[in-house]
């Protein structure tokens, strides 16, 4: 390395000035749009806040700040992104929020992550009539709500229960044991499959129910392996998928389906469980092979943030985020206006076409994925597969 | 006499301003005037017990997830005051029903005993829910307006510090501090030691339980884990200690500087806050052992001045 005298460091200076001269003068005219939010750095929201959120919040402000800035209505304005954490905790979570939309007046808000946050900011959103696009809630409860400011982009538990019995029935089982977590997460899941699993005419031979922070489940699973089913279900979060998938292994409880919920579709899932990964079925909705927007977005994530994002909830909040800036473009920042629009737009996305009806998306169906050589391959429906469903589970 | 009259004035001045807030203050400052009161309530509500009796009480999460429990059940059918105290009364039945048996141990078995019975409640409630109501979150719609929320909790917070006054003046405060002092004695002299502990345990957990009921309104959603989250009687106790249990000012300093800084900490440096609290709490654990308000400052002053004049005037040391 040269020294960097004090000739070059003037010659930069002036290069630089130069440089941000010509294209600042306009730039300068135009104010910067400013995009607050708030994401979970520390408490127990964070593993799923920094996997599947805000990389996504930092990926799309330098991808548009790039390009020159947000479009908006034809000017390009630059993000101006205020990003701070909320410690998991959901008074301070209103409390920003409410920042926000009253003392910095600022003129877009993005979701918090996680069902319970997003019931404590959607009414405040609908109340300043800030629109609101989530991807990280889950509730038929949040839906029937009927806000008109708020948006969810994720499959709700009724398309995706009803995409895992159609699946689990195509692939012939008869029986299949049941674990799920006890929450509103799990219990609405159930509610959701339990009749779509008596449709098809599918037994469950046992059911049982979990507490959050759950260290040890052999106990339930040994019962289970008694049981013999042709498949398991468990609606289940990352913790949990490691405990169930190394604890069925160390026992030999091995159905042919093994299903576990949210979190398998990360990719922490299978470096953790490297080989027992393999065959293991859970919620997903996309891959990099299915599209090449999909691959394009997986790898400017990848670019950015050092990691891959996760084949579920990552891309829907992706497509939140698309569906913000196709509306900004069209109809500007008048925020009565946006909402109007997301709610009667259908959406290009890189998950295909998106539309709402109410808070609810309604143009991605629910899908099941499977863990196949290293990728989150979409089994189901045909119409989304990637690949076909490798049944029986490998386990060694 | 006279301070006591002061102390009245500047009671009465302080709460008007405070009740008042609302009208003149962004949403911003009022919903930070919220955490610093709600803190504030719970904070003297737990110095009113442990503070004099030096019982470690890790139980107020669980009063305020019960509390949290009855709004959420009880405010499509009850009028709001009647929720906020049924809420309390809630924590108080539950504290009387406890109190009998886990205040006869002392100590860390105090401690941990409370924190459990917080588990405890909180796996019950997941367990009831879902057996009976087929739920494990609750959706409150139809909730009261946030002015009416912050002047809930601003009453309730003067409430328990009307009450920490009184009580501490009160023939079972001096019970109370003499059982902390020493058990058997304050037995030996005539007081029932099992009794007063009870009173001030139950009174103490009626705010907890009351704070907890009038908040909640503001998640729109609850569920087992957030209303019983730990990290509420972490907080509580340590703004406590911070400020120091022993006096009126302790809690309600603590909760102020302990709200306000961590606040301005986490939005200005939002990767540094945690480690510059932790450093802060442990500073003052080490430095200020009786806490904020119960620290010895002109002692401090006066040592850290002689010192400096020691340097000059060697002999007028030995005045003292």
């Amino acid at each position: 390395m040269y020294p960097i005298s004090r000739r070059m460091t003037l010659q930069a200076a002036l290069a630089v000035a130069g440089v941000l001269a010509l294209p600042g003068y306009a730039v300068a005219q135009e104010p910067t749009v400013k995009v607050a939010y708030t994401q979970s750095r520390s408490g127990p929201f964070a593993p799923g806040a920094q996997t599947t959120q805000e990389p996504n919040y930092l990926l799309w402000a330098d991808q548009v700040n790039a390009a020159g800035g947000l479009n908006v209505q034809g000017k390009k304005r630059k993000i101006e992104l205020i990003g701070v954490d909320d410690r998991s905790d959901m008074e301070t979570i209103v409390r920003s929020y409410e920042k926000f939309m009253t003392t910095d007046k600022v003129d877009i808000v993005l979701p918090p992550w996680g069902t319970g946050a997003n019931f404590a900011v959607a009414p405040v959103a609908n109340k300043h009539g800030y629109p609101m696009v989530a991807p990280t809630a889950l509730s038929q409860k949040l839906v029937d709500m009927k806000l008109p400011y708020y948006f969810v982009t994720l499959q709700q538990p009724k398309p995706m229960m009803n995409a895992l019995v159609d699946m689990l029935a195509a692939n012939g089982v008869k029986t299949v044991t049941v674990a799920y977590m006890d929450d509103l997460f799990g219990l609405e899941n159930i509610g959701a499959l339990e009749p779509a699993l008596q449709a098809k005419g599918i037994k469950i031979l046992d059911k049982k129910s979990y507490p959050l922070g759950v260290k040890d489940l052999s106990t339930m699973l040994k019962g289970m392996k008694t049981a013999n089913p042709d498949a398991f279900v468990g609606i289940t979060y990352p913790p949990d998928n490691f405990l169930i998938t190394g604890q069925s292994k160390e026992i030999g409880f091995a159905p042919k389906i093994f299903y576990t919920a949210v979190g398998t579709a990360f990719p922490i899932y299978r470096e953790r469980m490297g080989k027992a990964s393999e065959g293991t079925m859970g919620m997903g909705s996309w891959n990099p092979k299915m599209s090449k927007a999909a691959k394009t977005y997986f790898d400017a994530h990848v670019a950015l943030n050092k990691r891959e994002p996760d084949r579920w909830a990552s891309a829907h909040a992706w497509a939140a985020l698309e569906i913000i800036q196709q509306t900004v473009e069209k109809v500007g920042l008048d925020r009565k206006a946006m909402r109007d629009h997301i709610a009667k737009t259908e959406f290009d996305t890189v998950l295909g076409k998106m539309k709402f009806n109410g808070t609810e998306e309604v143009g991605v169906p629910g899908m099941v994925g499977q863990w196949q050589n290293g990728e989150f391959e979409i089994v189901w429906p045909p119409a989304r597969a990637t690949a076909k469903a490798v049944v029986p589970k490998t386990w060694n | 006499m006279k301070q006591g009259t002061l102390f009245l004035i500047a009671a009465v001045v302080v709460a008007t301003a405070l009740a008042a807030l609302p009208a003149v203050a962004s949403p911003f400052v009022q919903s930070m005037a919220l955490t610093c009161l709600m803190f504030a309530g719970l904070a003297v509500s737990w110095s009113m017990f442990s503070g004099p009796t030096g019982y470690l009480s890790l139980a107020s999460s669980a009063f305020f997830g019960l509390g949290a429990y009855c709004t959420a059940w009880g405010l499509a059918y009850l009028p709001w005051p009647v929720v906020v105290m049924a809420g309390g009364l809630a924590a108080t039945l539950f504290a009387f029903l406890i109190g009998l048996v886990v205040l006869r141990l002392r100590g860390a078995y105090f401690a941990v005993i409370t924190y459990g019975l917080g588990e405890l409640v909180k796996h019950t409630i997941t367990h009831v829910e879902k057996t009976y109501a087929g739920t494990v979150g609750r959706v409150m719609t139809d909730t009261p307006s946030s002015n009416v929320v912050y002047w809930t909790v601003l009453i309730i917070a003067l409430l328990a510090v009307f009450t920490y006054v009184r009580f501490g003046r009160s023939r079972y405060g001096h019970a109370l501090r003499g059982i902390g002092m020493d058990e058997e004695r304050a037995a030996t002299l005539g007081v029932n030691p099992m009794r007063v502990k009870l009173l001030g345990f139950c009174l103490s957990a009626w705010f907890a339980g009351a704070l907890g009921a009038a908040i909640a309104v503001r998640w729109t959603y609850i569920d087992p884990n957030t209303v019983f989250n730990p990290f509420i009687v972490f907080q509580t106790v340590l703004i406590s200690m911070v400020g120091g249990p022993l006096t009126i000012g302790g809690p309600l300093v603590g909760a102020l500087v302990f709200s306000l800084l961590s606040e301005f900490l986490r939005l200005s440096l939002p990767y540094l806050y945690m480690i510059l609290l932790g450093v802060l709490l442990i500073v003052s654990v080490l430095y200020l052992p009786n806490g904020l308000a119960g620290h010895d400052w002109r002692g401090t002053w006066q040592k850290f001045f002689k010192r400096k004049k020691a340097d000059v005037q060697v002999t007028e040391q030995r005045h003292e």
